[in-house]
């Protein structure tokens, strides 16, 4: 909720100046359709247009240009029996909770903390924020250097005299898709934080007071109070961590290039290996359209949510 | 009540310093020639301050015959992000005013396929691009860049804003309408005046996710027309040539340097921002 | 940097717009040449710039766009130039991606400058055949690599006891043994996918060129399913063990030092290795490179080599440049000079490599391609990407960089992978 509303139009009558008010008010009705549609149909007509497309090619036989012989789901077909999408997928699975649990839980975590009334919050803030500016090849290869059991971390602390620690998930088939998870979460936490400590600053003082009133401790108030406000915050939260752990890329490429093996490939990884480094568009639109329905079966759910939410406000 | 507080700041300082580990490792490793770095490990304190890697990284290295380091790359990110993250974010409060306020038929599924441009992979729009942009003769020029960056930043820009003005109470302007505002005087005099600290949001999300993005730059530009993140990757390893991990450290820390003075000096309006309602 | 540029540029067009009234005047437009390369770093980036350096010395003016990281942007860059239909008016390009894009743009015919230089015969049969299609010479070789190249280390040879490096696998499994017992990692390796598909590559070419021909660049079902894969899975395996574990991802750069330094033994990597072994410090003192094991005896060269393909431009003075282009690259001269910075040996086989400026390396592997010519043992290299589409070399390696991370797939299990990748991706 914006705070105070500048009702600046309220004292300006429109008919200060009748001739020139009616041929604004012409062009304003001329305009306005424009105004509406244009930047709408640009927003949305491109992505209906490119899925549209993609979803065309999928079924092509496309090389390394678009063709336009029809070859029916063979591309389907083709592309689910590799072992590179089935892992993806079951990469996807685990990557995208133990991404969006852990970014969530961090970010929760640190905004709780600082909204403590903790000194220098400003700067603690600016240190959590900071991994958002970086692009996700740096992420990845920072990450990269520092996971390597032989160049970074373990390294260093086996260098340092204990010489058993071992951390090295990056190289181990089954835990390097860890990895992925540690890097995304350090970049994207901070995000999380600052959505929460923004619903956790927009709590009603009044009800604060209430519940103090009331009697309620300190911890209570906030678990009783303050913790269910941030209910459609974690909403938002979690779209936006998905969305990120769905289109996750240069990250994997830089951090583990995909392996240990392929053991590490996610979907958008898969998209892009078809369409361009095998040139096979076809098979390559085909994993596009099968992310996207597979993005499609997990944001049904939220959207029925959503409606079922706005129609218990209206009753 | 003061344990709470030991373990409160504790709790901060500990993850503070984590999270600053990656940085850390990065500037020091700046500070390290390559022989050093390749000679012991990634983590570690420069024997020598090697301040010839920010030199190299800025003016010198070369990608191929063009020794001039990241420096014009700079100039073009800059020309690229900036009228890219201004206009997509105008057009992005416009619509968002549109389906927010001024409801008309189909306007939530408008806002649903406006959505669904954000989980689009980059991966999958790089050959209708190549199209669209070809018709256009957009292709190698930093305003064909801009033009994707408008478009399909206003996926976000819009989602951003929507959420944002939905919590504008409808009575202010069917009282503003009653007054005979239309759209634009609307937009205006109610809209634009409550925006600021949603238009910084998206501002610091656009500028950031365009500084930093990679692929299209790549493909779409060549040579001197590149971003900046075009001639990072130069600097990492090719299958022939080992890496030179100090001046990549330093050319990384160059080219984050505006994301993060916009992210130092934008964050508090960010949370601002967030805090005015864009999480609603 | 910038203004420097900037003002070359603008001297540049006006030198353009004065040109015309001269050119038309001589009748011959100045030569003018766009390329594309994946060439940006290190010693590919010096040689390409070179090169660029000769052809301004020529008379000809050289616009080249180098595109940073990996084979995959280059490929997609030149996509949309050819979509956009802006071919560039040359691109490197290479083995059978050659004649899959010469279907999607027009290609010029190279045949009356290759036979007016007298160079198809001078280069290797296979890789003329990659450069010729649809029957002309549409595309032409820069410089070769040899693939299966062994590497050692003069102090991990000393440590382990080795007086001479491995010339077949079970002399290779026994050094690895000794160096393994001597405290040392055997092979030094790289963590990047190409690198374990290499190491297959390299174990069947040294146990049989024969099936490696068959296999892999003709994906014979039997073959594949032959005996000689199944060993070569198997020795796959044992090298995999050898490796550093804690390599990950990272560049096989990354093991130089150790492996200088004694602590590794081995390293199988094509040619260019040497450049990097001489730019992180070492001599020629510190290591040996000879042709990796081969079981069969006789010299078996498994070739990785950089073409260029020429695209059809309109423009007067990008053909000129076209022509000026090739007959530069054909000149021995030319590829003395290149080879001489990038560390591989010349495309021509004629090329005299006695000269100061090459290394023993490299006159040992041009002796090694020389001798398997008439031979019929020049192999293409499948990890990059000479044998076969980039699908299916890229269906491949999945197969073969997963056998090599998991220890729990079998020989057997991977040879069966291997088969049923190539039949899916076909």
């Amino acid at each position: 909720m914006p705070g105070s509303l500048p009702l600046a139009l309220r004292g300006q009558p429109a008919a200060r100046r009748p001739a020139a008010g009616v041929w604004r008010s012409r062009l304003g009705a001329l305009l306005t359709p424009v105004a509406i549609w244009v930047p709408l149909l640009i927003a949305a007509g491109h992505v209906v247009l490119f899925t549209v497309w993609t979803t065309w090619i999928s079924f092509t036989a496309s090389k390394l240009v678009p063709d336009n012989a029809l070859v029916g789901v063979r591309n389907y077909r083709v592309v689910m029996r590799t072992a590179n999408f089935q892992i993806a997928y079951t990469n996807l699975v685990i990557y995208g909770l133990g991404f969006v649990a852990l970014a969530t839980v961090v970010g929760l975590l640190l905004a709780i903390l600082l909204d403590q009334r903790v000194r220098g919050e400003n700067v603690l803030r600016a240190i959590f924020l900071y991994p958002l500016a970086v692009s996700f090849v740096v992420t990845g290869t920072v990450w990269s250097w520092l996971l390597n059991p032989g160049l970074g971390i373990q390294k260093l602390v086996n260098d340092l005299g204990w010489t058993s620690f071992r951390f090295d998930w990056v190289v181990q088939q089954d835990m390097a898709i860890y990895t992925l998870i540690i890097a995304a979460t350090w970049q994207a936490a901070g995000f999380a934080m600052a959505l929460f400590l923004a619903g956790l600053r927009s709590v009603d003082g009044d009800l604060i007071k209430a519940a103090q009133i009331d009697g309620a401790g300190p911890w209570r108030t906030y678990r009783r109070v303050v913790l269910p406000t941030l209910w459609p915050i974690f909403i938002t939260v979690l779209v936006i961590l998905l969305q990120f752990a769905i289109k996750t890329f240069d990250l994997v490429r830089a951090l583990t290039g995909g392996g240990p093996g392929i053991s590490t490939t996610l979907p958008a990884l898969v998209v892009y290996d078809f369409m361009f480094q095998r040139g096979e568009l076809g098979r390559g639109s085909a994993a596009a359209v099968l992310m996207l329905l597979s993005l499609v079966v997990v944001l049904a759910p939220y959207g029925i949510f959503v409606r079922w939410q706005r129609r218990r406000r209206q009753a | 009540m003061k344990g709470t507080r030991i373990i409160v700041y504790a709790a901060l300082i500990i993850l503070a310093l984590l999270f600053l580990v990656p940085l850390g490792v990065v500037v020091l490793n700046s500070l390290r020639s390559n022989q050093e770095i390749a000679a012991t490990s990634m983590i570690g304190w420069p024997h020598r301050f090697a301040f010839g890697n920010y030199a190299e990284a800025w003016n010198r290295f070369c990608m191929a015959e063009h020794c001039w380091g990241i420096e014009p790359y700079m100039v073009n990110s800059l020309t690229m992000a900036i009228p890219a993250t201004i206009v997509s974010t105008l057009l992005g409060a416009l619509a968002g005013y549109s389906i927010a306020l001024w409801r008309f038929r189909g306007d939530q599924i408008v806002f649903g396929l406006v959505t669904l441009g954000i989980f689009l992979p980059e991966q999958m729009k790089l050959i209708p691009w190549v199209i669209v942009l070809r018709d256009l003769s957009l292709i190698n020029t930093i305003s064909g860049l801009i033009l994707i960056h408008i478009v399909q930043g206003m996926s976000f820009t819009t989602l951003f804003c929507r959420n944002y003005y939905v919590s504008i109470p409808q009575d202010l302007l069917k009282a503003a309408r009653v007054d005979g505002a239309g759209f634009f005087r609307v937009f205006w005099r109610i809209v634009l005046p409550l925006s600021p600290p949603i238009l910084v949001v998206t501002v610091i999300w656009q500028f950031t996710g365009i500084w930093n993005e990679f692929l299209y730059g790549v493909t779409f530009n060549s040579g001197e027309h590149q971003p900046v993140t075009a001639a990072l990757i130069a600097l990492s390893a090719a299958i022939t040539s080992e890496p030179l991990y100090g001046v990549q450290s330093a050319a990384v820390l160059i080219a984050a340097l505006p994301t993060l003075l916009v992210y130092l000096f934008g964050g508090r309006y960010f949370l601002r921002g967030l805090t005015a309602g864009a999480v609603k | 940097m910038l203004n420097t540029t900037r003002r070359r540029l603008l001297a540049g067009s006006a030198a353009a717009l004065a040109m015309p009234a001269v050119a038309r005047a001589q009748g011959a437009a100045k030569p003018r040449i766009s390329a594309i390369s994946q060439w940006s770093a290190g010693s590919d980036g010096a040689a390409i710039s070179a090169l660029g350096k000769v052809f301004e010395e020529n008379g000809g003016t050289w616009q080249h766009n180098p595109v940073p990281g990996f084979t995959t942007e280059m490929m997609n860059k030149l996509r949309a130039q050819i979509l956009a239909g802006d071919p560039p008016a040359i691109s490197q390009l290479k083995g059978p991606e050659i004649a899959a894009w010469s279907k999607i743009a027009p290609t010029v015919d190279l045949d009356p400058l290759v036979k007016a230089a007298g160079f198809a015969d001078k280069v290797p049969a296979d890789l003329a055949k990659s450069c010729q299609p649809g029957g002309h010479w549409i595309a032409l070789p820069l410089q070769v690599y040899r693939v299966n190249t062994l590497f050692m280390s003069a102090k991990g040879m000393q440590r382990a006891g080795i007086a001479k490096a491995p010339a077949t696998w079970a002399e290779f499994n026994d050094a690895a043994a000794k160096m393994k017992a001597a405290g040392m990692i055997p092979v030094a390796n790289g963590g990047i996918r190409w690198d374990d598909g290499m190491k297959f590559e390299i174990a069947l070419a040294g146990i049989s060129p024969d099936a490696y021909r068959r296999a892999i660049m003709q994906l014979d079902e039997a073959a594949l399913k032959g005996k000689e894969v199944l060993a070569a899975f198997e020795q796959l395996r044992r090298i995999s063990n050898w490796m550093d574990p804690k390599i990950a991802a990272q560049h096989w750069s990354v093991n130089l030092p150790a492996f200088l330094k004694g602590d590794m033994g081995m390293l199988l990597m094509g040619g260019w290795a040497q450049g990097s072994f001489l730019h992180a410090g070492a001599t020629t003192a510190d290591f040996s490179s000879g042709s990796g094991p081969q079981d069969s005896g006789a010299p078996c060269f498994d070739l990785n080599a950089d073409c260029f393909i020429f695209w059809q431009t309109k423009a007067p003075d990008l053909q000129a440049g076209q022509k000026l282009f090739a007959d530069l690259v054909m000149r021995p001269a030319t590829q003395e000079m290149y080879s001489k910075i990038t560390g591989s040996i010349p495309a021509r086989t004629d090329v005299d490599l006695t000269g100061p400026g090459f290394s023993e390396g490299q006159r040992n592997s041009a002796q090694n391609l020389r001798e398997a010519i008439p031979q019929n043992r020049v192999l293409l290299s499948l990890a990059h990407n000479m044998a076969q589409s980039n699908g299916v070399t890229a269906a491949m390696i999945d197969v073969l960089t997963e056998y090599v991370h998991n220890a729990d797939i079998s020989a057997a299990d991977g040879q069966k992978r291997l088969a049923a990748a190539v039949e899916n991706a076909l």
